[in-house]
């Protein structure tokens, strides 16, 4: 039987926050930033709830944090770990699988 | 709004919630320096400081409602606190039987291990001698007890690590409770049985209540004591 993808769905907020954190040490605010700007303001984390959010990738163990004084400011930095990089190539791959599925049906409707 | 018009409400709501002291520390930590980002992001676009912190508040919305946020997103983030009712209604009562087997058997074991070896027959010989009978019989209703309490332990952790509210760690106790007050396990030499009882055993039944109770105290005291700290 062919997998189904809600799970996959739901956890595009995942794959943003693991590919962000793949390229270097980010913070909260940085994230939700960056998030924004690289996605053209099509996606938004609401401000402050990204926590929560870093909190569970943590407890998974697919983030690390520190406290860290970058400026002046003290700050919680996030960084990804070997199992968010495992987790991070699952994510990309299942991602592939299904904007390929998607880009060949759309294709199919517009030709 | 000032800072702390901000930030107080958010901890305060937080604590309210039953956020853990240690969840809401670093959260409203990390919403402090998220909302200094906003400020000063809206400082270097050349705002007056009032309108800075003004926009930030708006930016971060209701510090009740983001409150609420939070802790939906916290108890989303686990198991538990996703299937609250499988977990803290449906599951205490297979713990405690499960967690007494597994007390049982290595109670026994160790028992066996140490006094008779590892030879079934002997089991026989145990059931016939008083004294042997008696540790038998101990064993297996002091593992009845032991499991009753930390299959409530364990639940009242659980609770608290999934921040789901208090009332949730409160049902898996009764739970615990109800289960003790008319499951029984009785043992008397060569015989063994297991089963309902329509007489309510009171004492097993008190336990999860007792731990439910000082827990619930402890909680109170811990965020009472926290929130003066910090208004002073």
């Amino acid at each position: 039987m062919k997998k189904t993808n809600p799970s996959f769905l739901n956890g595009i907020p995942e794959l943003l926050v693991l590919r962000l954190l793949s390229r270097r040490e980010m913070y909260g605010y940085q994230i939700v930033e960056e998030i924004r700007t690289q996605t053209g303001e099509t996606l938004s984390f609401g401000e402050g709830c990204i926590y929560p959010y870093l909190h569970y990738l943590e407890a998974e163990k697919q983030v690390s944090s520190r406290r860290r004084e970058v400026e002046g400011r003290n700050r919680n930095y996030y960084k990804l770990t070997a199992r968010g990089r495992k987790r991070l190539e699952e994510l990309t791959s299942e991602w592939k699988r299904v904007t390929t599925g998607v880009s060949l049906l759309m294709g199919v409707q517009h030709g | 709004m000032a800072r702390t018009d901000f930030i107080e409400p958010l901890r305060r709501r937080l604590v309210e919630l039953g956020c853990p002291i240690v969840q809401v520390r670093r959260l409203v930590q990390e919403v402090a320096d998220h909302r200094e980002d906003l400020k000063l992001a809206a400082l270097s676009e050349g705002l007056s400081g009032a309108d800075a912190e003004s926009r930030a508040n708006a930016q971060l919305g209701d510090p009740l409602a983001l409150a609420e946020h939070l802790m939906a997103a916290l108890r989303r983030s686990s198991w538990w606190g996703r299937h609250f009712l499988i977990g803290f209604c449906v599951l205490p009562l297979l713990a405690v039987p499960v967690l007494w087997a597994l007390l049982l058997f290595l109670g026994l074991s160790l028992e066996f291990a140490l006094g008779y070896g590892w030879d079934w027959k002997k089991l026989h010989v145990a059931a016939d001698n008083p004294v042997a009978f008696h540790h038998l019989a101990m064993a297996v209703h002091g593992a009845d007890y032991v499991a009753i309490a930390l299959a409530t332990l364990l639940f009242c952790w659980l609770a608290r690590r999934s921040v789901v509210s208090v009332r949730w760690m409160l049902t898996s106790c009764v739970i615990c409770s109800l289960y003790a007050l008319f499951f029984w396990a009785t043992i008397k030499p060569h015989h063994f049985a297991l089963g309902i009882t329509w007489t309510p055993q009171w004492i097993r039944a008190a336990i999860p209540l007792l731990i439910a109770g000082v827990i619930y105290i402890f909680r109170r005291r811990t965020t009472h004591g926290f929130q003066e700290k910090v208004t002073v």
